[in-house]
């Protein structure tokens, strides 16, 4: 083991592999901070530049975007309440009223200091665990897959704000919006209606810029004046950095959601980002200061995504298997190098693999730092007239949702999704169970029907499996809990 | 708006909501009969489901209205607070936007709006404005086709006039 550590140290130290790192960083962050351009699209239109490189040069500058994006997504989402990534979309939740109050630079340093700890976390777990726990993921059946993601919409509809049956609904919306398109399992066009659009299903990256940006635009246009609504900023970046360590509690746990979440194929830093914020709300004593600018509500989905992405690599790079958009595109550079993810991968390139490991950790440290030297040029954004950067954003958030396929019905997509989440919203309906059940569709129907596949149309398989069943009955607690909680006299501060 | 007549219009939006929500699941059911069993099986459970929970929310709303339940507007509602000009150009901003971007492509529609959008918002700086929105347009026209190989579309119209014009290179 240690004798891999130096190895990948070396070979990620040389000098070529530094810049490409930096590139790959400076990139990410910039890319991230653009609604709707997340890492994912910078990547899959960096992959053609990536023929001439070296396999580890390659993998190291697109992992590194993915990781300066994570970083860059947060920026949006305190300073506009617009996730610049979706997996940084629950940030939005506590970073844009500290933002309001004038705390931008605080937010962003617990943002940074969470970022860091938990992107840390998740290289070493990547670097000790992908053998044995990709073994373990191997062990999970279609029906637990299909359990998790109906967990997944449900601690999701049950913490989010609003009413539980109201996030069941928005989470039900967005597993039938999913449907749309060709069926996986046999082929067969479902909602189309002749529209040669809609065969792939609706792309998720307009419904996103429609449900985050063009929502909270329309908010913005309505409110007028500055975002920092005493129009100046106060706190310091570095105090938010050090405060992230005062709640080590909030800081692992969510790091330990977001690790165990990425190395779930499927479930993505998205769902973690949530989930860890539902369930840091959850374990708070102050549950009620959630949306309200609380640092546990940055620390805890910031730290799971950036604990999400390493993760996600599990699966890859031991099983071929992508666990998101990231790490699909990172397989599509690997095999375009000429080379096989699988287990061989990890004995006949140990070089390529611990100095991938080996950049992931330093480009952890880079991404940090570069956002820090950046971030006090991203804060002044929110003492902007709110009349001059509304339709800046508009403009921008459109051509990210055009830019990604290059489709102008895309536009038309992100602006019906805007329309529809505007009013959604101020109905009390939470948006982020919509999105969730969007992101978790396919899985939920493919795991759904391998499952009754697997077992013959036997529909007891979901609750005959221990693992399933108990993921099963967790939900329905979940759902319970509340109403039980409610009658038996032990209100308390209602969950937001 | 009178504080009565304000109800009565997020009352009739909230059951707008629920009676689109109710359309699109029904749809969902209905338009799922024609499909083959393995395809059909998934929309009908979530279609269902959908249907229940819409109408558990729709039960829940009449069930409050006719208890009476004490304000339903939320009174940081900036809704409440704009006027009528400053409501449409909220939500007309971005449909408006699409439509011009379709028509006559991303340059014209992105000036109209760094343009037009301000000066609804009642800003007064005119200078700039035209400042910003120069900028602004020439930066995303340099940074879309050579730094994110994205070409920018001329529209429908804009492509017309192109091919009447005979201004096509090549």
């Amino acid at each position: 083991m240690f004798d891999h550590l130096i190895l990948g140290l070396t070979a990620a130290l040389q000098a070529k592999q530094f810049l490409f790192m930096i590139a790959g960083t400076v990139i990410g962050l910039w890319v991230g901070v653009l609604p709707g351009l997340g890492g994912p699209v910078a990547m899959a239109i960096l992959i053609p530049f990536t023929f001439s490189m070296d396999p580890l040069s390659a993998l190291l500058m697109l992992a590194s975007i993915s990781v300066g994006a994570a970083f860059g997504g947060s920026v949006t989402s305190i300073l506009l309440n617009i996730p610049g990534e979706a997996s940084s979309a629950a940030t939005a939740y506590d970073g844009y009223p500290m933002a309001q109050q004038g705390k931008a630079k605080v937010a962003m340093g617990l943002s940074a200091g969470a970022s860091l700890a938990a992107a840390i976390v998740g290289v070493l777990i990547l670097m000790f665990a992908s053998g044995p726990v990709a073994k373990a993921a191997l062990a999970f059946s279609p029906a637990e897959y299909f359990a998790l993601a109906i967990l997944g919409l449900t601690v999701v509809s049950v913490a989010a704000l609003g009413s539980t049956i109201k996030g069941l609904a928005m989470g039900a919306l967005g597993l039938a919006i999913s449907l749309i398109g060709i069926d996986s399992i046999l082929g067969a066009e479902r909602y189309t209606f002749g529209f040669v659009y809609l065969l792939d299903g609706i792309s998720f990256v307009p419904v996103m810029v429609g449900l985050f940006a063009i929502t909270e635009l329309i908010s913005m246009i309505l409110e007028g004046g500055t975002i920092a609504k005493a129009g100046k900023l106060e706190g310091s970046l570095w105090g938010g950095f050090r405060d992230t360590f005062r709640y080590p509690f909030t800081l692992i746990q969510s790091t330990a959601v977001g690790a165990f979440l990425g190395m779930i194929p499927g479930i993505g830093a998205t769902a973690a980002n949530f989930l860890a914020y539902s369930v840091a709300q959850r374990s708070s004593k102050h549950p009620e200061q959630f949306g309200k600018g609380a640092p546990e509500g940055i620390i805890a989905p910031e730290a799971s995504n950036n604990s999400c992405i390493p993760t996600s690599l599990i699966p890859a790079l031991t099983l071929g298997i992508p666990g998101g958009a990231t790490s699909a595109i990172l397989l599509v550079a690997v095999t375009l190098q000429g080379l096989r993810p699988g287990p061989m991968l990890f004995t006949s390139n140990p070089e390529l693999i611990w100095g991938f490991f080996m950049g992931l950790l330093i480009g952890a440290v880079m991404a940090t730092i570069l956002y820090l030297i950046m971030i006090p040029w991203f804060a002044l954004i929110t003492i902007v007239r709110i009349e001059l950067m509304a339709p800046m954003l508009l403009i921008v958030t459109l051509f990210g949702a055009y830019a990604n396929e290059r489709n102008m019905m895309d536009v038309f997509v992100a602006i019906f999704f805007g329309l529809l989440g505007y009013f959604l919203r101020r109905h009390g309906y939470p948006l982020i169970s919509l999105v969730i059940g969007l992101i978790l569709g396919k899985l939920a129907e493919g795991s759904f029907h391998q499952a009754l596949m697997i077992s013959d149309h036997d529909y007891s398989v979901f609750f005959l499996r221990p693992l399933s069943a108990s993921i099963f009955a967790l939900c329905l607690v979940l759902v319970l809990w509340p109403g039980v909680k409610k009658r038996l006299g032990h209100g308390g501060a209602e969950v937001t | 708006m009178p504080s009565d007549a304000r109800v009565t219009a997020y009352r009739l939006e909230e059951f707008s909501l629920i009676a689109l929500l109710l359309l699109f699941f029904i749809a969902i059911v209905a338009f799922a009969y024609t499909l083959p069993f393995d395809a059909r099986l998934f929309p009908l459970i979530i279609g269902g489901a959908g249907i229940v929970l819409t109408l558990v929310i729709a039960l829940e709303q009449v069930r409050r209205r006719r208890v009476g339940a004490a304000a339903v507007v939320d009174e940081d509602d900036p809704v409440t607070r704009a006027d009528w000009p400053r409501y449409a150009t909220a939500l007309l901003s971005a449909p408006a936007f699409g439509l011009l971007f379709w028509l006559f492509g991303f340059i014209v529609a992105s000036l109209a709006a760094m343009l037009l959008i301000p000066l609804l918002m009642g800003y007064a700086n005119r200078r700039q404005l035209v400042l910003t929105a120069v900028i602004t347009v020439a930066a995303l026209a340099v940074v879309a086709p050579y730094l994110l190989n994205v070409e920018l579309p001329q529209g429908v119209v804009g492509d017309w006039l192109i091919d009447k014009l005979a201004l096509r290179a090549g």
